[in-house]
């Protein structure tokens, strides 16, 4: 057997005797809390990345739990870090960039195995890979974010002209051929596509950044305090998410009330597209929203490099699998 | 003395946050310590320094524009009660309108790049020197309105011999509050299209860096400063003779 | 037209009023049908309490209203800007100085700027303001700032001069001395004065007509000519016959 099993055999039992102990105590936390009322903040609106949070039965596990959508710039990582939520989502190079400025927010879940994080070009301009979006015309990006530096340093920025990101908005996109777009590859190339553009997309993860994502985040305080109440969260958490990709039919529906801008059907065509993110051999061997220490410290090396933190971190306190 | 006066909350102000930070009890990612903003200030200076002198040049335009515009269109509206009635709604909507909501459309009209910073920056300030111009003309004196009717002056003549000079302490007024305005609407204008202050805090946000953030904000508010003192130095040159607010007490 | 006997060299207006109506919008009758005849030269003062009307008249007869019905004529008339109106304050332009603003109904006949500003120059002289040319208006005391409002109706050399109670918001020194002044002015250049005043000792001392108006629709009480000498001066002040006239006008007041 290869390291690799063994670990993996040891997790697997690790989980099990870490719920046959806790399921006693989950009872009790059952009977005791069941009157706090706990906030998940979102970082957008609510859309399929969110679905298994939605389908969640949080109440089965004990827990009251009110979900708050976001927006643009939505700071959930300041939000999970000063108290003002319990949960949030955030991304992982998030909880990095915050870990190293002393605001200790840990990672339980990560819903997007592979970063969704991509660049979306009209395919009428024949761009065969990423660097051939930074050539010329013009390019709506996030600058401050990690992938977008990195891009700058790999390829340079001198013969495209950068401009700040729509925040998922496409009509500059629709109006300029040589308009290309950060986006979400689960979204804004669907929604283009229903406009009748052709679109050609890149992943970010095409020059080797490929942050975990949509990413479950609990304080560390609040975990030492409270392991239980966040061993409930990820295991309704999972639950929620395997009925989600099973069947999101109904979720959807809640989902679109919520967010009207969204169509059920651009809700069905997402949920399906992002499955292949959420679903990997990873998640089949360990369980949904797993995470590896490996993909951590490559992150936190990129980092390094690029020069966001000033010292490594440990990854193993970035992340708790429970 | 007195200008002191206005300091000694500031450096109270500073002290008391560098404190509460330095011992841990406001946490940093929230509220940065000033001594970290200071550094951040000085280790950005160079882009600070460009992207300053950005919104500068993109507030300053549209706040032109918006004194030029809004003196004329008030002209226009004080011409009859009836123009007033069919377009001063018209001159509230642009008061009432979002910009945040706005901004991205005016960068689908005008594409990514200062053009829009000054649409932006018109926009956020044209409405009070609309409004108080107007004011300032149909509140003129009376009595001074029938001496230039007894000698039969011209309409034109009356505007600029007697309406406009009137209206100007209120039309100070009006760019008083525009020039603030002004600046707010530069940086909205750059969140969306790029460059300037804006620029920076939007970046600095997303790499987490509050001090950097601090210090680009802190700089807008300077550039605020400059500009409404800038007005408040031209109403004093013009009206120092004559108006009771820059009379002594 | 009267046979009169004016004091004064006359370059003034003969004036005609002819069943002069005006009503408010809330249909209060503030002129009824008034009928008056002024001569060329007359310096005519217009009495009677707060709220009857003078103002409304004086306003009509500038021409800065209209009357609702009846007419008033004017002999010399089409001569343009031959009407000059002093108000009860200065009203001065005050972003102007001084020179300035005694030159203005020239500036806005369109005269040149040499010509102009040396008339005022004149006018303010006589005024007794040369030292204040430059001044500006914040700068002034009430007095001084009536003077020039007072310089400013005279640069036209009008043939019609209204006044609106000019003095009544200064102090009685200073209201003598112009009183004293405006009499001078008057008698100078002979034109046509309209005096509007409650104050029963000004009209006295001033007009040589005096007419007050009163009751509903300000239906004239009493219209007199003052016999009273032509030079008047503060020694007036103390004379018996002042002491009457005012009486007189006093009574027909009160009535």
């Amino acid at each position: 057997m290869t390291t690799r099993d063994n670990h993996r055999m040891l997790s697997h039992s690790m989980q099990r005797r870490a719920f046959l102990k806790t399921a006693p105590a989950l009872a009790l936390f059952a009977a005791c809390t069941k009157s706090t009322r706990l906030k998940l903040a979102l970082n957008w609106k609510p859309e399929p990345e969110f679905g298994g949070f939605y389908a969640a039965a949080y109440s089965k596990h004990g827990l009251t739990l009110d979900i708050l959508p976001g927006g643009t710039g939505t700071p959930t990582v300041q939000m999970v870090g000063a108290g003002s939520v319990d949960f949030g989502i955030v991304s992982a190079d998030e909880i990095i960039l915050a870990r190293s400025h002393g605001n200790d927010v840990v990672a339980l879940f990560a819903v997007f195995q592979d970063s969704p994080t991509g660049i979306m070009a009209h395919a009428s301009r024949h761009l065969t890979s990423i660097g051939d979006v930074l050539k010329d015309g013009t390019l709506a990006l996030e600058s401050g974010l990690p992938f977008a530096r990195l891009l700058k340093r790999k390829f340079g920025f001198s013969h495209v002209k950068i401009v700040p990101s729509p925040g998922g908005d496409i009509t500059s996109f629709l109006h300029d051929e040589k308009f290309a777009q950060q986006c979400y590859l689960t979204s804004e190339p669907i929604a283009a596509r229903r406009q009748g553009a052709a679109v050609k997309v890149f992943a970010v993860s095409e020059i080797g950044y490929d942050p975990y994502t949509t990413v479950l985040a609990v304080s560390g305080e609040s975990l030492r305090k409270n392991p239980v109440r966040a061993q409930a969260m990820v295991t309704a958490v999972r639950e929620g998410w395997q009925s989600y990709l099973d069947n999101p039919k109904a979720v959807n529906q809640q989902m679109h009330q919520l967010n009207p801008t969204m169509d059920l059907d651009t809700f069905a065509q997402v949920a399906e597209v992002q499955k292949p993110f959420i679903e990997t051999d990873a998640t089949r061997r360990n369980g949904l929203g797993t995470m590896s220490v490996q993909r951590w410290e490559t992150l936190i090396a990129q980092f390094k490099e690029l020069g966001d933190i000033s010292q490594t971190i440990p990854a193993q306190e970035c992340f708790r699998l429970l | 003395m007195k200008f002191l006066a206005p300091l000694v909350p500031l450096v109270l102000l500073t002290a008391i946050s560098e404190f509460l930070v330095r011992e841990g009890f406001v946490r940093a990612y929230l509220i940065p310590a000033p001594s970290d903003v200071f550094r951040a200030m000085i280790d950005s200076r160079l882009e600070l320094a460009q992207a300053l002198l950005s919104t500068s040049a993109g507030s300053l335009a549209g706040f032109s524009m918006s004194a030029l515009t809004g003196i004329a269109i008030a002209v226009l509206l004080s011409s009859s009660r009836a123009v007033q009635r069919a377009f001063y709604p018209y001159a509230i909507f642009f008061q009432t309108v979002p910009l945040i909501a706005v901004a991205p459309l005016l960068v689908i009209w005008f594409g990514f790049g200062i053009q829009t910073v000054i649409a932006s920056a018109f926009v956020a300030s044209v409405f009070p020197v609309i409004a108080n111009t107007l004011s300032g003309i149909l509140s003129t004196d009376p009595p001074l309105r029938d001496l230039f009717k007894l000698y039969h002056a011209s309409p034109l003549a009356t505007l600029f011999k007697l309406r406009l000079p009137a209206a100007l302490p209120q039309v100070f007024t009006g760019l008083r509050v525009s020039a603030g305005l002004a600046v707010i609407g530069a940086i909205v204008g750059e969140f969306i299209a790029g460059g300037g202050l804006g620029s920076v805090v939007e970046i600095a946000r997303t790499q987490q860096r509050i001090d950097k953030v601090f210090a680009a904000v802190l700089l807008a508010s300077l550039l605020g400063l400059g500009l409404f003192g800038l007005i408040n130095l031209l109403s004093h040159l013009m009206l120092r003779r004559w108006h009771a607010s820059e009379q002594p007490q | 037209m009267h046979p009169s006997r004016v004091t004064s060299t006359s370059r003034g207006v003969a004036l005609q009023l002819e069943g002069v109506r005006r009503v408010f919008d809330n249909n209060r009758v503030v002129i009824a049908g008034m009928d008056l005849q002024i001569d060329p030269g007359e310096f005519l003062a217009v009495l009677g309490p707060s709220g009857c009307g003078k103002s409304t008249l004086l306003r009509m007869i500038a021409r800065l209203s209209e009357p609702d019905s009846g007419h008033i004529r004017m002999q010399p008339d089409g001569e343009p800007f031959q009407t000059a109106f002093v108000f009860q304050d200065a009203h001065l332009l005050p972003w102007r100085d001084v020179l300035s603003n005694a030159a203005l109904p020239l500036e806005l006949m369109g005269e040149a700027k040499l010509t102009r500003q040396e008339k005022a120059r004149a006018v303010l002289g006589q005024v007794g303001l040369l030292e204040a040319l430059d001044r500006y208006p914040a700068e002034l005391s009430g007095g001084m700032r009536m003077r020039v409002s007072l310089a400013r109706a005279l640069i036209t050399e009008p043939r019609l001069l209204l006044l609106d109670e000019p003095f009544a918001a200064l102090d009685e020194i200073t209201r003598f001395h112009l009183d004293v002044q405006l009499r001078e002015l008057w008698q100078g250049r002979g034109m046509t004065v309209i005096f509007v005043t409650h104050s029963v000792s000004e009209a006295a001392f001033l007009a040589n007509r005096a007419v007050v108006l009163g009751g509903k629709g300000a239906a004239i009480q009493l219209d007199r000519r003052l016999e009273l000498p032509a030079v008047r001066n503060n020694e007036l002040r103390g004379d018996p016959r002042l002491g009457q006239e005012m009486r007189l006008l006093l009574g027909a007041i009160e009535e």
